[in-house]
Formats: C-alpha cells, sequence, structure tokens
C-alpha cells in the first residue's frame, strides 16, 4: 500500500499532544487574541444596532419592495446555512468513510457549524414583518381552538430541519467533546477550573465499558447525521423549489444547493484553520498543510459540481422551452443584476481551478485568498438566485429592483462579527482539536507504526 | 352657521331635518375633539350662559365636571367605536340615543358635488355621523352611479388637518407680533367686512359653478353692495362657448351624446378622463363601443398621449399647430372633393377649405387614410363625432379649431344629434380673460374689497399676487391659508361641500340637490351665508340662513306638499323640472369660416395639459389624488416634461433628467419623462403642481401656469435645455412591454367576428389531485378590457373603502405603493406611436392559489365561497405569499402605515381593518360588502340577488367594466360574461384557476391597416 | 458500575502493553475488571470480554418512534383537527408531510441515543474522579475492585509487577 504522509508531524509523544492543544485553555490570551476580538466585537455591535433598527422601525428600512419580497435577508439566511453544513460533514461522513485526517480539524469544523447556523438561525426569525410573533411557526397545541401550522409550507419545514440540525450538531460536538473536556479537568490546577470542567465532562472517566458505549453511539451519531446534513440544505432549498417562480421551481435545486454548501462550507473552514495555525503555531502539526490540501481539493470539486449546476440550469430553461423560465436565465446573465451573476461565476466556478496545481493547493496565502473568493462568490449565489427570480417574474407591468440601503450592508457584514466573536471565544475555552481522536491516529504513517 | 342652527331648533319636527341634523350631532366625545367641541358650543345658542366660564375653565385644561356634562351635550351620539383606540378619558355612553343611528350600521345620503361645470350625484355612505365613503348616485342622469377619481378623493378634503377652524383677520402692522393674526368671532369679522363692504368697488370672485340657487344669492348681493360677480376657472371651456357663439350664435358649451355615436374623431380632446364630462362620456363611449357588427370606431388625433388616445382604434400624432390642418383636411375631404353636405355649394367654405387639399401630406399620413376618415364619417352621418379641444387646442388659433370643429359636425348633421345643444352644460365659465379684465381693474384701484371664493388665483396668475396689495381689502373664502389666503387681509371660511347646503344645473331642468352629512367640523360658515349676512346689513329681506334661503329657491318646483316634496327630493337627490329645452334647430354661420387662421408650426411646441388626478392643482393637497398614478405615464407625486422617445433620444434625455423649459422669459425646470406617443415635436406638461403651501402639496412637481400666456396654453415655441441634474420620477410602472406573453388580450373585430375563438392561445391543465367543491356561493369577478378606459376611478374608490394608506414618493420610487388593484399599461407596435392595451390587476382570488400553500402560518387561506381570505393578526409577515404571487397583487406593511395625522383617521372605513406594520395585505373582493348584503338578505329573508353585492371597483366604474357576482348562479352577469368567448384567465397555463376573469380588448381596426399594429416595443 | 468500589489500579504507558495486561488479567480469572484509557483502545472489548453495545437497537425503536410521530401528528391536524382548504390542495397531502417526518425521525433517533449512551455509562456523575490524573493525558490503566472474586492485592500487585506495571495504586473507591 502506499506509503501514507505522518497525520501529526513532530514526533509527538500523547503528552506532547495534550499539552498542545490544552495550552491555548490553560494560558492568557495574548494582544494577538485580544485584538481580534475587539474588531470582532465592534461589528457585532454595529450588527446589533441594525438589528434593533430593523425590529423597531420596520423592515423597510431594508431595500425590500413589491416584486423583491426577500433580499439580503433571506440570502445571508442561506449563506450561513451553507457555512454550517461543512462542519458536520466533516465529522459525520468523513468519519463513516474513515477519513483519519479529519480529526485535527474536525472539533473545529464543528464549532463553526454550530455558531453559523446559530447565525443564520437569526435571519428567518428577523426577517418577518412581526419578529415578535415568530414562533407562531412553531406547531404548538394553543387556546385559540384548533390553530396549527401550514405543514404545506417549505418555511414550517425550515423550522423542523434547520432546529434539528442545530440540535443534532451541537450534540454530535458535545458528545466528541466529552472526554477531551475530561482530561482538562484531570490537569486542571485551579479550582475552578476543575469544577467547572468537571461539570461540563459529566465526569467521565474513559472506563473501557464506557468507550465501549460511547464508541456506539458516536458511530450510530455520525449515521444519523449524514442524511441529516444532506437534507437540511435540500430543505432550505425547497424554499425556492416548491414555489412557482421561474428561476426558483427547478428540480435541480436540492443536489446544487448542498454541494454549494459544501463548497462554502470547506471555504470557511480554510479561512478559519489558515488562521487558527497562525494564530496558534503549535497546532501547525495538526492541521498540517497536507489536510488543508485534501479540502483544497474538496473545494475543487465541489466547485465543479456549482458550475455544472449553473450550466445545465441554462440548459433545461433553454430545453423546456419555457418562455418565463428562459427569460429569467437570459436577465441573469445580461439583465441589471448580470454584475452579481459575474461575481458569482467568477468567483464560484474560475477561481478555485487554480487549486488544479498542487503549488497553490499547498500555498497557505493564495488558498486563503481563494477561500475568501468563494465565501464572496457563494453570497451571490444565493442573492442572484433569490433577487434576480423575483425581480422580473410574470407580468413585466409589476417589475421592479432591489433598492440597496446602508442597514442592508450592516445587516449582512454585521453577522460576521456575531460568529467571529463566538468562534474566538471557542478557541480559548475549548479544546480546539479533538485530542481523544488525534491520539490514536499519532502511530500512522510513522514507521513501523500500525494502522489502528 | 348660528342662523342654521337656530332654524334647526326652530323646525326640528320636519322629518328631513330630523333625519339629517340628528345625525349632525354624532360627535366624537374623544379629547383631541374637545377644543373643537368647545369651538362649536361657544356657537351655539343653546349654551349662550355657559359660555363664560366655560371658556375660563376649559383654560385650565382639566376635565372639571360641567364642561364635561358639556361636551357630553354636544356629543350626544358618542360614536365611531371603530377603527379608533377607546378614549383614555372617561366617556359616557348614548344619553338619549338617536332615532336614526344604529352604531355599526351605515346611514347613506343623498348629495352631489359640483366642480366646475361637472355635477355628480353622490350617495354619501356615513358611520357614525361621519362620512366615509362617497359613491356615485345611480339616479343622476350624468354620472348615473359612477364617480370620477377627483371626485371620490372629496371625503378625505373633508378631513384635512389644514382646514382652517375659524375665521381669521390679519393685521401685519401690528406692532405685537402674536397680534397679527388673530382668531375673531363671526360676529365681529362680519362687523369689520360690512364696514368695508359698504366703501363700494367690491368685486366677487367664484369659481364657475352650476348652482342656480347660489347664482341668486351672488345677485342679490352684488345687487346690495352694487359689487361685481367675476366668475374664472383656471381651466374652462369658454373657447368652446365662443366657438359656438360665432358658428351658431349660441354662447353655450353643447353636450356630447356619444352613446349615439358610431364613427368618433377627437382633435387633442380627451374626453375620456380630462374634458368636459369624463365619467359621463365614458359612460356613453362603453355603451356605443359594445362588440357587435355596429361597434363604433374612434379616431384620435393628438399632440400628447391622452386617455383618450389610448383607447382609440387610430392614433395619429400631430402637433398643435397642426390640428386645425386635420379638421379642415377632413371638411376638405368631404365638401370640396366629397362634393358632400349642405355646404359644398358655399363659396365661403370652399374657399377657407382651398388651401388643406393636401392635408394628408402635411400630416405625413397617407392619403388614402384621411380619405377613409372622412367616408366613415360620412358613412355615419347624424351619429358621428367630432371633438376637438382641450389645453392643447388652446393655441392662438384655438377659436379656429373649434370652428372647425363645428363646421365638420354640421357638414355631417351632427348638430343637434351627437352634439346636443338643447342639453347644454350650464356651469362651465369663463377662464383667463375674466381674470385679466380683473387685474387690469386691480392695477388701476378700482377694485377696493375683492372677495374670492373656491379658486386660488394666487396661486395661478403671478400677476395677480403682484397686484393683490393694490386692493383695500382682500376678503378670502378659502378653507385653507393657501397662496391666495396668505394675501387675505380676511378670511371668512367656507364649509367643505360635504357640509354644506347646495344645488346644482347638470343641464338645462336638470337639478340635483346637495345636502351637508355632517355638522361642520371647524367654526366655519357656508360662503352663501356669509354674503347673506352681509348682504342682509342693507337689505333686511336677505335675513335668512342659506338653508332657508335654498328651499324658497326650490319652492317653484315643488308639487303638493312643499315639506313631504322637500323630504323625498332629499331621498332622490335629483330633479328634472318641467322646463323644456327649446326645440329650435339651428345652423352653421359659414361667415365664421373666415375667422379660420392657420398658426406657425416651427420649433418644439410646448402642450399643456391636466392629469385627471390633480386637474387644475386646487385639490392637490388630497394624498390620494398625489399618490394616484396617471392614466398615462404611471408616474405619482410629479409633473415632468413628456417627450417622445426619438426626441429624448436626439437631446440625450432619460427618464428623471431635469431639464429647463424656457417660454418667452418664462422658464421652469422639470424632470423628464420619455412618452411613448407623443408627437416628436411637443413637450408637455401638467398644470395643477408646484404649490407653495399645504404638507402635501407644496414643492410636489412645478407650477406650469407661469407658462401660460394670456389664454395660450399651447403651440408656444418652447427651449428645451438640459441641466446634467437627476430627480427620479415615482412611476408606478417601469416596464410596459408584454414580452409576447398572454397577458392583457387584444384583437380586431374582424378576426374576431370571424373565428371568436382563435383570438388567443387556450392552454391545457390538469391537476393530480380532485379540486375542491364550493357549494353555495363562488364569487368571481369579470373585468372587460374592451370598456375599461384606465380611468382609475376604481383605485380612488378601492384606496377609500379599503383603508388604503398614502407611502409617499420615497416610497413609491422603492416600489412599496399600496393599491390593492392597479391598472397596468402595456405598449404594442412601434415605440414611438404604440398601440395601448390597459388592465386592471387585483388579487385573482385563485382556486389553486399559491399564496396559501407557502404560508407557514396558515394566514391566507381559501373560505368556502371560493375567497382567498387573509387573516391579517395570523400573519407575521415572511413576504412568501407575495413572491410566490404570480400575479404580484400582494401589499405589505413595510411601516406603521395605519399611524396617521388626526381628523385624518375619521375617513377610515370601520369595516375594514386597519393593517398593522409588518403584514401583508390585498384585495379582499370588499369581503365586508359581500357579508353586510348577505345579512341584509338573511335578515329580510330573501335570496341574495345578482347585484346586490357590488365592490368599490365595481360600483365606481362609469363603463361597468368590472362586473362581481356569483359564478355558481348561472343567470348571474358574471356567469353569462364567463361563457362569452372572449374570456380568458391569465396565466392560465399555471392552473391557478383565477376567480377573476378577463374579456379580450377588441379594436375596430379597417383590415388593410392592420398590419400596422403588430411587432412590439423594443424592451425597456 | 452503581455504587463505588475500591481496587487495585496497575498503570503502563502504551496501548499495545495495556492490551496483553488485559488478556493476562481475564485469564488469571477476573471478570469485573476494566481500563482506564485516554482514547478507545482496538481490541479491548474482546480482551476484557464484552459484548457488542445494545445502542444501535435503541437508535432503531427510537427512529421509528419519530417517524409515526412526524405522520401521525401532522395527519391528526390536518385531515381530523383543523382541515383547511389550503391552494386548493388534498387535507392529506403526503408529499408535503415527507421533510418534516425525516426530520423528527433524525432528531428522535438522535437524542434517544445519546440519552440512553449517557444512562448506560451512568453519566453525569459528579463524585466520580478519576484514580490516577494522567489516565485521561498518556498513560493506560487496569482496574481490578475489591468485589471481583479471587481478589487479593498482593497477589495482584505481584501480577502488575511482572507486567511491568509504571506505578500500582491502591484506589479507596473508584
Amino acid at each position: 500500500m502506499i506509503k501514507r504522509n505522518v497525520l501529526i508531524a513532530g514526533n509527538k509523544t500523547y503528552h506532547d499532544i495534550t499539552n498542545d492543544i490544552c495550552q491555548p485553555i490553560e494560558t492568557l490570551p495574548g494582544k494577538g487574541w485580544f485584538a481580534y476580538l475587539a474588531i470582532a466585537k465592534t461589528i457585532l455591535l454595529t450588527w446589533i444596532i441594525c438589528l434593533v433598527m430593523i425590529v423597531g422601525v420596520g423592515l423597510g428600512l431594508l431595500g425590500l419592495s413589491h416584486p423583491v419580497g426577500w433580499g439580503t435577508d433571506i440570502t445571508t439566511f442561506v449563506f450561513w446555512i451553507g457555512i454550517g453544513h461543512a462542519g458536520t460533514l466533516i465529522s459525520a461522513i468523513l468519519f463513516l468513510f474513515r477519513q483519519k485526517w479529519r480529526t485535527g480539524i474536525n472539533r473545529a469544523a464543528e464549532a463553526m457549524t454550530i455558531f453559523a447556523v446559530m447565525t443564520a438561525g437569526l435571519y428567518p426569525l428577523l426577517h418577518v414583518g412581526r419578529p415578535w410573533f415568530a414562533f407562531w411557526l412553531l406547531p404548538y397545541p394553543n387556546q385559540r381552538g384548533p390553530l396549527w401550522v401550514n405543514f404545506n409550507s417549505p418555511l414550517v419545514w425550515d423550522v423542523f430541519a434547520v432546529s434539528t440540525y442545530a440540535t443534532v450538531s451541537l450534540v454530535f460536538w458535545y458528545v466528541g467533546m466529552v472526554p477531551d473536556l475530561a482530561s482538562v479537568r484531570d490537569r486542571a490546577k485551579n479550582k475552578i477550573r476543575k469544577i467547572v470542567y468537571g461539570a461540563l465532562s459529566l465526569g467521565w472517566t474513559g472506563t473501557n465499558r464506557n468507550w465501549q458505549h460511547y464508541e456506539a453511539a458516536y458511530l450510530v451519531l455520525a449515521g444519523l447525521s449524514t442524511p441529516l446534513v444532506l437534507s437540511v440544505h435540500s430543505i432550505v432549498s425547497f424554499d425556492f423549489a416548491v414555489a412557482l417562480l421561474p428561476g426558483w421551481h427547478t428540480t435541480i435545486f436540492p443536489p446544487y444547493f448542498v454541494a454549494g454548501a459544501i463548497f462554502s462550507g470547506f471555504g470557511m473552514v480554510v479561512t478559519l484553520m489558515v488562521l487558527v495555525r497562525e494564530g496558534f503555531p503549535q497546532m501547525k502539526d495538526y492541521i498540517t498543510v497536507d489536510h488543508l490540501e485534501v479540502m483544497n481539493k474538496i473545494i475543487m470539486t465541489t466547485g465543479m459540481m456549482v458550475g455544472y449546476a449553473y450550466a445545465s440550469e441554462f440548459f433545461i430553461a433553454w430545453y423546456s422551452g419555457n418562455d418565463y423560465e428562459r427569460y429569467i436565465f437570459l436577465n441573469r446573465a445580461l439583465g441589471p443584476y448580470a454584475w452579481a451573476y459575474w461575481i458569482m461565476v467568477s468567483c464560484n466556478v474560475i477561481i478555485p481551478q487554480l487549486f488544479w496545481f498542487r503549488k497553490i493547493r499547498r500555498s497557505i496565502l493564495v488558498m486563503f485568498i481563494i477561500s475568501i473568493f468563494v465565501n464572496i462568490g457563494m453570497w451571490f449565489e444565493r442573492f442572484v438566485i433569490i433577487v434576480t427570480s423575483l425581480h422580473r417574474d410574470f407580468l413585466p407591468s409589476s417589475w421592479g429592483m432591489y433598492d440597496f440601503t446602508v442597514y442592508d450592508f450592516f445587516f449582512v457584514f454585521g453577522s460576521f462579527g456575531f460568529f467571529l466573536t463566538l468562534f474566538l471565544l471557542f478557541l480559548r475555552t475549548i479544546p480546539m482539536v479533538a485530542m481523544a481522536e488525534v491520539k490514536p491516529c499519532l502511530s500512522v504513517g510513522r514507521e513501523g507504526g500500525h494502522h489502528g | 352657521m348660528d342662523d342654521i342652527q337656530k332654524q334647526t331648533s326652530e323646525n326640528t319636527e320636519l322629518i328631513p331635518q330630523k333625519k339629517y341634523w340628528r345625525s349632525l350631532e354624532e360627535y366624537r366625545n374623544e379629547p383631541e375633539w374637545a377644543d373643537l367641541a368647545d369651538k362649536e358650543f361657544t356657537q351655539s345658542p343653546w349654551f349662550e350662559e355657559d359660555i363664560e366660564n366655560f371658556e375660563k375653565e376649559s383654560g385650565e385644561g382639566g376635565w372639571a365636571r360641567r364642561e364635561f356634562l358639556k361636551l357630553m351635550g354636544a356629543s350626544l351620539a358618542l360614536s365611531s367605536f371603530a377603527c379608533v383606540r377607546r378614549p383614555v378619558q372617561k366617556i359616557v355612553p348614548y344619553v338619549h340615543a338617536p332615532s336614526d343611528i344604529i352604531p355599526g350600521v351605515a346611514n347613506y345620503y343623498a348629495s352631489s358635488w359640483v366642480h366646475r361645470g361637472e355635477v355628480y350625484g353622490l350617495v354619501v355612505k356615513t358611520r357614525e355621523g361621519r362620512p366615509i365613503k362617497l359613491d356615485g348616485m345611480s339616479l343622476h342622469p350624468s354620472n348615473q352611479g359612477a364617480l370620477s377619481p377627483l371626485a371620490q378623493a372629496q371625503v378625505l378634503g373633508l378631513y384635512d388637518p389644514e382646514r382652517l377652524n375659524g375665521p381669521r383677520k390679519f393685521d401685519p402692522k401690528n406692532e405685537h407680533p402674536f397680534r397679527r393674526t388673530q382668531e375673531p368671532e363671526w360676529q365681529d369679522l362680519d362687523k369689520d367686512v360690512v364696514a368695508d363692504l359698504k366703501k363700494g368697488g367690491v368685486y366677487l370672485l367664484t369659481s364657475s359653478f352650476a348652482s342656480p340657487s347660489t347664482q341668486s344669492v351672488i345677485q342679490n348681493f352684488s345687487r346690495v353692495f352694487g359689487a361685481q360677480h367675476v366668475s374664472w376657472d383656471p381651466i374652462g371651456y369658454d373657447d368652446v362657448a365662443q366657438g359656438q357663439e360665432v358658428s351658431y350664435g349660441q354662447n353655450i358649451v353643447p353636450r356630447y351624446r356619444f352613446e349615439k355615436a358610431k364613427m368618433i374623431v377627437t382633435v387633442e380632446a380627451d374626453p375620456l378622463s380630462t374634458y368636459q364630462l369624463p365619467t359621463e362620456y365614458a359612460r356613453g363611449f362603453s355603451e356605443t363601443r359594445r362588440v357587435n357588427k355596429t361597434m363604433a370606431m374612434l379616431v384620435s388625433f393628438e399632440s400628447l398621449l391622452t386617455l383618450t388616445g389610448m383607447n382609440s382604434d387610430f392614433r395619429v400624432r400631430i402637433k398643435p399647430s397642426q390640428q386645425i390642418t386635420v379638421l379642415m383636411g377632413l371638411a376638405y375631404e368631404l365638401v370640396v372633393k366629397g362634393k358632400k353636405g349642405a355646404y359644398a355649394q358655399d363659396s365661403q367654405a370652399l374657399k377657407t377649405l382651398k388651401p388643406y387639399a393636401n392635408a394628408a401630406e402635411e400630416l405625413g399620413i397617407e392619403k388614402a387614410l384621411l380619405a377613409q376618415i372622412a367616408e366613415d364619417l360620412w358613412n355615419h352621418r347624424g351619429e358621428s363625432l367630432v371633438v376637438a379641444g382641450g389645453l392643447a387646442t388652446r393655441t392662438e388659433a384655438g377659436l379656429s379649431v373649434q370652428i372647425a370643429a363645428n363646421f365638420l359636425n354640421s357638414v355631417l348633421g351632427n348638430d343637434g344629434t351627437t352634439v346636443d345643444y338643447r342639453n347644454y352644460i350650464p356651469g362651465f365659465g369663463e377662464t383667463t380673460s375674466s381674470l385679466k379684465s380683473l387685474i387690469s381693474k386691480m392695477k388701476s384701484g378700482q377694485v377696493k374689497t375683492l372677495i374670492v371664493q373656491g379658486v386660488n388665483p394666487a396661486y395661478v396668475s403671478e400677476e395677480f399676487k403682484a397686484v393683490a396689495s393694490n386692493v383695500g381689502t382682500l376678503i378670502y373664502m378659502g378653507d385653507r391659508l393657501d397662496e391666495t389666503g396668505h394675501l387675505a387681509k380676511y378670511i371668512a371660511p367656507d364649509h367643505h361641500h360635504l357640509e354644506n347646503w347646495g344645488d346644482a344645473e347638470s343641464a338645462p331642468g336638470v337639478l340635483s340637490l346637495q345636502q351637508p352629512t355632517i355638522r361642520p367640523l371647524y367654526n366655519t360658515r357656508a360662503f352663501q351665508d356669509s354674503l347673506l349676512t352681509w348682504a342682509a346689513t342693507k337689505d333686511s329681506s336677505l335675513k335668512i340662513s342659506w338653508h332657508d334661503y335654498l328651499k324658497n329657491q326650490w319652492k317653484k318646483h315643488a308639487s303638493g306638499n312643499f315639506e313631504d316634496w322637500w323630504v323625498e327630493m332629499l331621498q332622490k337627490g335629483t330633479l328634472r323640472t318641467s322646463f323644456v329645452p327649446s326645440g329650435g334647430s339651428r345652423s352653421f354661420r359659414t361667415s365664421a369660416l373666415s375667422q379660420v387662421k392657420s398658426v406657425s408650426s416651427d420649433g418644439q411646441q410646448l402642450v399643456l395639459y391636466t392629469k385627471a388626478g390633480i386637474g387644475d392643482g386646487r385639490y392637490a393637497n388630497i394624498s390620494w389624488l398625489q399618490e394616484l398614478p396617471d392614466p398615462v405615464s404611471k408616474v405619482t407625486w410629479d409633473n415632468y416634461a413628456m417627450v417622445s422617445p426619438s426626441y429624448a433620444e436626439k437631446m440625450h434625455l432619460k427618464e428623471g433628467d431635469l431639464v429647463s423649459l424656457k417660454v418667452g422669459d418664462k422658464n421652469i425646470q422639470v424632470p423628464t419623462l420619455v412618452q411613448p406617443g407623443v408627437h416628436d415635436d411637443v413637450v408637455g406638461v401638467a398644470l395643477g403642481y408646484g404649490r407653495e403651501v399645504g404638507d402635501i402639496a407644496k414643492d410636489v412637481g412645478v407650477n406650469a401656469f407661469q407658462l401660460v400666456s394670456g389664454d395660450v396654453y399651447s403651440g408656444q415655441v418652447v427651449e428645451v435645455k438640459k441641466l446634467g441634474k437627476n430627480s427620479p420620477l415615482a412611476n408606478t410602472q417601469i416596464h410596459y412591454n408584454m414580452m409576447g406573453r398572454q397577458i392583457a388580450v387584444q384583437a380586431s373585430l374582424e378576426e374576431y367576428m370571424k373565428n371568436p375563438e382563435h383570438i388567443f392561445h387556450h392552454h391545457e391543465v390538469f391537476s393530480v389531485w380532485p379540486k375542491h367543491q364550493y357549494p353555495g356561493h363562488k364569487w368571481a369577478m369579470s373585468i372587460d378590457l374592451n370598456t375599461c378606459t384606465g380611468c382609475a376611478a376604481c383605485v380612488v374608490a378601492c384606496q377609500s373603502e379599503n383603508n388604503i394608506p398614502v407611502v409617499g414618493k420615497k416610497y413609491v420610487l422603492q416600489g412599496r405603493e399600496m393599491h390593492w388593484i392597479r391598472i397596468d399599461r402595456y405598449y404594442l407596435g412601434s415605440p414611438s406611436d404604440p398601440e395601448t392595451v390597459i388592465q386592471p390587476v387585483l388579487c385573482q382570488h385563485c382556486d389553486n392559489a399559491p399564496c396559501e400553500t407557502v404560508c407557514p402560518v396558515a394566514a391566507t387561506t381559501h373560505g368556502p365561497e371560493g375567497l382567498n381570505e387573509m387573516t391579517y393578526n395570523r400573519c407575521v409577515g415572511t413576504r412568501y405569499c407575495s413572491n410566490n404571487c404570480p400575479y404580484k397583487v400582494r401589499r405589505f406593511n413595510w411601516f406603521n402605515y395605519s399611524k396617521i395625522q388626526e381628523p385624518l383617521n375619521m375617513a377610515f372605513n370601520p369595516d375594514v381593518t386597519v393593517r398593522s406594520r409588518g403584514v401583508m395585505e390585498k384585495c379582499t373582493f370588499c369581503v365586508q360588502r359581500i357579508n353586510f348584503e348577505k345579512n341584509a338578505a338573511r335578515l329580510e329573508d330573501r335570496q341574495l340577488k345578482d347585484g346586490d353585492i357590488r365592490t368599490a371597483c365595481e360600483q365606481s366604474c362609469p363603463t361597468t367594466a368590472i362586473v362581481f357576482g356569483d359564478m355558481n348562479d348561472p343567470e348571474s352577469r358574471v356567469s353569462k360574461r364567463f361563457a362569452n368567448d372572449r374570456t380568458y384567465k391569465v396565466l392560465e397555463e399555471f392552473n391557478t384557476q383565477p376567480s377573476v376573469r378577463y374579456m379580450a380588448k377588441i379594436r375596430n381596426w379597417k383590415s388593410e391597416s392592420e398590419n400596422h399594429h403588430q411587432e412590439e416595443v423594443g424592451h425597456s | 458500575m452503581a455504587k463505588p468500589v475500591g481496587g487495585l489500579l496497575g498503570v503502563w504507558s502504551s496501548e499495545d502493553k495495556l492490551l496483553e495486561v488485559a488478556k493476562k488479567v481475564k485469564a488469571e480469572g477476573f471478570q469485573k475488571f476494566d481500563t482506564i484509557t485516554p482514547f478507545p483502545v482496538h481490541g479491548m472489548d474482546e480482551a476484557i470480554g464484552l459484548k457488542r453495545s445494545k445502542i444501535p437497537i435503541v437508535t432503531f425503536f427510537a427512529c421509528i418512534m419519530g417517524t409515526l410521530t412526524g405522520f401521525g401528528f401532522q395527519t391528526y391536524v390536518f385531515v381530523y383537527d383543523w382541515p383547511m382548504n389550503i391552494g386548493g390542495k388534498p387535507h392529506f397531502s403526503l408529499p408535503a408531510f415527507v421533510p418534516i417526518i425525516f426530520e423528527l425521525t433524525v432528531l428522535f433517533g438522535a437524542l434517544i441515543t445519546v440519552g440512553t449512551m449517557f444512562a448506560w455509562n451512568g453519566l453525569p456523575n459528579f463524585t466520580r474522579v478519576s484514580p490516577h490524573a494522567r489516565l485521561s493525558d498518556d498513560k493506560f490503566g487496569l482496574f481490578i475492585p475489591e468485589n471481583d472474586h479471587g481478589y487479593d492485592v498482593t497477589k495482584i500487585d505481584q501480577l502488575f509487577q511482572s507486567l511491568g506495571a509504571e506505578e500500582v495504586v491502591r484506589v479507596a473507591e473508584f
């Protein structure tokens, strides 16, 4: 068999691993980290102000109009949900495929997922006209006689899909975390730390009898999460596919959205991992360039998948002979929002092609820039789908435009503040690499080491 | 007002009085009304003894028991539970309930509204004493149940927050800045005014009106003070009257009988929207346009695109200088070439017509076409009609155009048939000339005291403003401090017409009554009362209230017991007196032709026009009218320079580019609107904008009256300069190309007659699941695109009926107008001179409604009677329904629109929920009316008849284009129309199964020129 | 492992070594003993002689439960409790129910599985402390409780020493 590269560089012992990974938690953060936090929090603040205005004054502050009833709100929702796919994908699907390289990144990736979904979850709540009644989307027994939700509506499916996804990802993440929390507890010098992590680790000791059930459960969760990941974005895509609009009413959407989600998710993972490597040099041994390269390969592949989707949409629009459909797609590529469309195409299809070159795949700087482009491109993909389909639908008399406002900008931009703040806190409170999963891989690729 | 009330207290036993005055006493007992109410009191004779201490106490603000009871006394009928929050203060219910007021049940009063010569019979719907909706009076011969947008919006004008709450006296020289504006009592005001009047040199400037009784009041007033009455309107039809004078020796404005006309030629005139009596004419037109072999043909020659032109079968773009050419050219074809008609031998006629031998070339149209039109006119002689007029014809040659038109009608023998001079239109008075002479008198100082009523000369005429200072005393009787009000010394505010008595004459011998439907909101006084009060100081025989005066005036028409008859009159509202129009025929004086002259035609020519909504601008402060998309341009909240696409290209102008228009030494700056159908050498600007006062009207558009020179409104050469600045136009429809989709269908009469089923494509649709059944009623609507003229009456009707908010220019620009019914307009044919198809679009109430499926909270669902129901208080506002609506008829409350300035909220219809922020809304098929009629039927224990339920849009429609009813009832008009082969469903292929269906528009095209209506406008 | 017991703990520093030890200890006839490791060690179950975990079976039934709930609830609401004409669609529109049915299946499956796992592992248990701090770091321990039959401190101590234990700790209770 082929000689495998070591998964963990620099001849570590188990103890080294523990030390390396626990270091950020056990030492005080440096200036750099505080600087990042300060920036993130400022952005978060702009977001909060923006949201308060929107809830307080009204949605009219955004560029929404007739006929464009959804704009940056739902675009950003779908964007973050998409980001939220990589984590569970890495931890679940790659786990089932026994991809050991995942162990270096899965913890951080899952954290990213959780935070992305948290961010995303706020948008459906805030995009409604009366957010204080958003809970009406839940089918809860009430005193108003029989008054339930409309199970025909994709938005209700969303509610179930997103909340299930959030819950299961969270559980999955936490379960994976328990043994590591136990290690932190056992290393803890001061009392509070011992108590806190003691509580978090639920008194895990690591007896084999525990490990046995634990592994079984973890495997099962992985098995359940896999279809879940695929379902969530499929269901999000139903928001559009189930509707009547040309440009929305397409059967290709579920796979197309899932591919897009993985694409953007991995993009975000690469962005973050590169930053982590810079922030915590010792992590370079765990998040090796090999790992990043593999992710870049996936980015390129999924990038080509979405490219295929873009192409086939056009083909079908032409092939179906549906005038409305045909017009919408011509309008996408040539109409007033062509700029958005071409940003999307170049960021998602063309730029990732650079990853054909090994040099580029392994160049930290380049991959960082590309991953940023991927994220921009994926935001615009959702914008194109939503706005260009809405702004020119059936009756030309009611055609209109989306009228950007400053609120739109902060509504989108501010969410990154929220996301980054959470992520920065995560880095300092929770082992950012799954020790219990890395340690078994220590031997991989070493001389005489067996592939445990 | 004193008089009115005294008189009431005297004869309250009279039923009409009771019925009427009781309802007046319903008054809201809410704090914000306290101050109004107390003003009422300080007036009212019943509380004289209380006045002083009342004022003392109310000065201290609190709610002492006595004054509270006093307020109670005023608000016998405490009312309007609906649509406003319960007042915070302690309130007391009916002390003794009025017999005819049932809270929650509307009262309807017959009345009428006069706008210059236009007389509309009204049915005023009041709730708890508040007029909330104006409907057309079906008994009235002129508007026959329909109502123009302007007329319907008057109800909002009643509640305009800027109305004066009492008389004012200005004394700018007063050293105390606070005393410069005083609020005198009426009695004091009267003293001062009378003192001035006695000095003589009194002039009375009023709007022209068709009210005999008011006329007589004015005569009396003038007699007493030797006053001169000047009747004037910014826009009128005295050119028509003059033309009649010269041609027939009768100074009248004849009435056109479109219903009798089979071949109609209009030159500039826009009888379907802005010319003379649009509502009456539109109805007549729709009757003669019924789809059958004898369907009438309409040919329009016009410089701007008007609604009439949009509805015409042929449209020829001309410039003002060519108007005369068109008319004389046609006359030439008939008289000279065709040797037809009584004047074929007449030397004068032949002489005058000679120069117009090759009119066709001058107009740039095929000779054959002109000949064809002339021939068609001749074939329908006696039932053809030539209408020339409107501001565009008011050039130097204005009179010639009228004479030429009259000549044509006489040649064709239409005079007396389709041109009905026996039932002419009284009440269209003088325009510019009368004001001109008044101004010269003002200059020369002959005018010592000037009383202005119902018009706003300071807005229209710079000159008037300039010389106003020459007038010793300017007394203004407007209801607000507008441009003229600011010049006045005394303001004696007039009632709103809904608060006032009156009468009107829509045709000789056709009278209608105007009765008040609410107690005056403020301390105002009918201007007739003011005149009488003042006159009475010299002639005691005039010591009589306007109400009694009016009754006396009507005594002569009475038959039997007057009081009984009077009650009947108040209920019917309209009266045909025994007066018989003189049967005598008249003949055209060919000598008139000698006055026909043509004008030079060089350069870019200015054409001023008025919009259906804004008119001459006197009602510009009514927000509904400002936000009403102009039927032609679809632009709101602005006027602009209308230019043709090719001219715009030549000048590199895009929509919204500011241009300066220079006419003589006058110069205005307006944004551009590129308007297909405008003649390349013409620039059109709407009047009525650019008011200097008024929360709503101020700074909306530019005042184009500056460009009027003398009585020349159009045809002047205008210099257009691009200014490089841009001010966007709030256009509600940016795209007007149907993209080859089957949306608004039109076909030619010929092809329709040949094979009716091929005028549009039928889609085969099927459903995978069984349909829901609709036993009982299934409500549906049919809209006949053939009779719909696009006059927009339905839009305002809907707005008034359903409490639809106004959002303002900023948000219309963002595409957030809230109208539940919109009127789409598509262009076909060449961009420069397109065919226009008009299509009202409202919620289609689809059986398979896409909006319902996607609503997560089931806030929009389907009712058992086929209605697509919107549950506002369940809606969380995801806007998913709007996204998924193929017709895009749903409207979202982006902000809290329902919070509006008081007392405008009194215009709300209590039967319709006022929507909160963040909920979706849309057309409900006037479900409140459906339920009301169903209840009524149930109470009377009868079946609902077809036509019992009429939606607001249907009711206001002058052409019965809209018909609402039960499609389960095979006898209903809707079912019959649905069975018609012109009926189709928009976007049928998506199987939404709409309950609103359209009937294809039929154009009465001549086959040879059909081809010129094919290929479409390039994408806008 | 309900109530804590005392016992003897041997500590080694490689998982492979521990595997042999476990086999030996098993051969010695001990049954209740257990290993304590920082990560799951392959083959340890066989070495100790544990049967396959029953977790998956629990999951299976949990999922079935979710499916039935999803289907039953939606059908009850739309067909019986609140039948409405929504967009002309039939009351019982199964295709529209599928997404929610699926989501509930997964949700029930996941939560109940994890719940069971914790329960069977006696977690959370905040009183229990690891007998040796580095067993969650880089050391591998084997613990024989007193109540295991044939428990004899000296004997076991010798056994551990003979197997090259780095240290042998006497645990008061674990």
